[in-house]
């Protein structure tokens, strides 16, 4: 899973199917269904967290207007998020997703998230761990300091 | 010498058992149900050939219409591709005439290796197993029949493909220049389907 959500998409795709989506919207003032699909899976393979989160909008937008093609929103929608690390938006479209068809692929995405997800939370309690022990260094410090002034004043 | 990495690409109709093979190679796992690949997955498989470890990479794609035009960059780099048909649907052959095509215009290596996988052997038979053979042939691909489900003759097709990119000229081993193809056709010959899963 690690390696597909690391796999960038090729600058020259992205590109392309962003000149097309351009291009469809100058011409007829609106954008095919199949054009947004192609170019926001290709936005939220992007380098960039800004292309992630346009390839996002655009997918929450295909999946409201377009039920037939959902799956493929929704699972870009998990993987999207998933990439920008945010992963609590990430595991509602694969439990959405889960909740509609199995699917093995879908699974391996949602237990990596899971994985990542309680990663944070733990480096997270570590800090705040660490936080504590600094600050109860310093405080027991203070402490042993109050003590030892009498005894220094003798 | 090469980097050790190996990048495969499994292409063909939807539903003829990509996702399974590799599943089953992988994992050796199976499932009935019919999991619709979304654009692309990966997985990754260590193989030893002569005493060297190979990260294989295995990159399946969906064989659903809309991903045609969003796959080919997938195509680069690859070293090798196994293309399967469904022995029990003629047109999943057929239809491997596009997917060569598709592999031509697309694949930046004009030696690429590439496997032609009959799949399904557990059931009943539509396509002969000379029709495929003759498609490979053709193609001076490798062939071989299998059964994702019954687990027949799978990490065959992992086995010849990753074998043949080994001994060819990427890793400096070359003394093939993918001429003499034709004659390394490989073939597992074996009895028609006698698995009772």
């Amino acid at each position: 899973m690690e390696e597909l959500l690391n796999d960038v998409v090729p600058q020259e795709d992205l590109e392309r199917f962003e000149r097309k989506y351009y291009h469809e919207l100058e011409l007829d003032g609106e954008v095919s269904t199949e054009t947004k699909f192609e170019y926001a899976f290709c936005l939220v393979r992007s380098r960039y967290t800004n292309d992630i989160r346009k390839g996002i909008m655009i997918l929450e937008d295909l999946a409201r207007l377009h039920p037939d093609g959902r799956r493929d929103y929704i699972y870009y929608l998990a993987f999207g998020n998933a990439r920008i690390k945010n992963y609590s938006e990430g595991l509602k479209y694969c439990r959405a997703f889960l909740e509609i068809e199995s699917n093995d692929q879908v699974r391996s995405l949602e237990e990596h998230i899971k994985k990542q997800s309680d990663k944070e939370v733990a480096k997270g309690i570590a800090v705040a761990g660490g936080a504590a022990l600094v600050l109860g260094g310093i405080l027991g410090l203070g402490i042993a300091m109050a003590r030892n002034k009498p005894k220094r004043e003798k | 010498m090469a980097d050790r990495a190996i990048k495969l690409l499994i292409i063909g109709e939807s539903g003829v058992g990509k996702s399974s093979l590799i599943r089953r190679f992988v994992e050796n796992k199976f499932d009935d149900n019919h999991d619709v690949t979304i654009g692309m997955d990966f997985k990754s498989a260590i193989m030893n050939v002569d005493g060297i470890d190979y990260k294989v990479a295995l990159w399946d794609t969906a064989g659903a219409e809309r991903f045609r035009s969003l796959t080919p960059s997938f195509y680069r780099k690859a070293l090798g591709a196994i293309l399967v048909y469904d022995i029990t649907n003629r047109e999943s052959l057929v239809k491997l005439e596009a997917w060569l095509a598709e592999l031509d215009s697309y694949s930046d290596n004009p030696n690429i290796a590439i496997i032609v996988v009959g799949n399904k052997i557990d059931q009943e038979r539509v396509v002969d197993r000379e029709e495929g053979r003759k498609f490979a042939r053709k193609h001076r691909a490798l062939f071989i029949e299998t059964s994702a489900k019954c687990d027949q003759y799978v990490s065959d097709v992992f086995k010849d493909i990753v074998e043949k990119i080994v001994s060819s000229e990427y890793f400096g081993n070359g003394n093939a220049s993918n001429g003499m193809t034709i004659d390394n056709v490989q073939d597992v010959d074996s009895a028609p389907s006698t698995c009772y899963c």
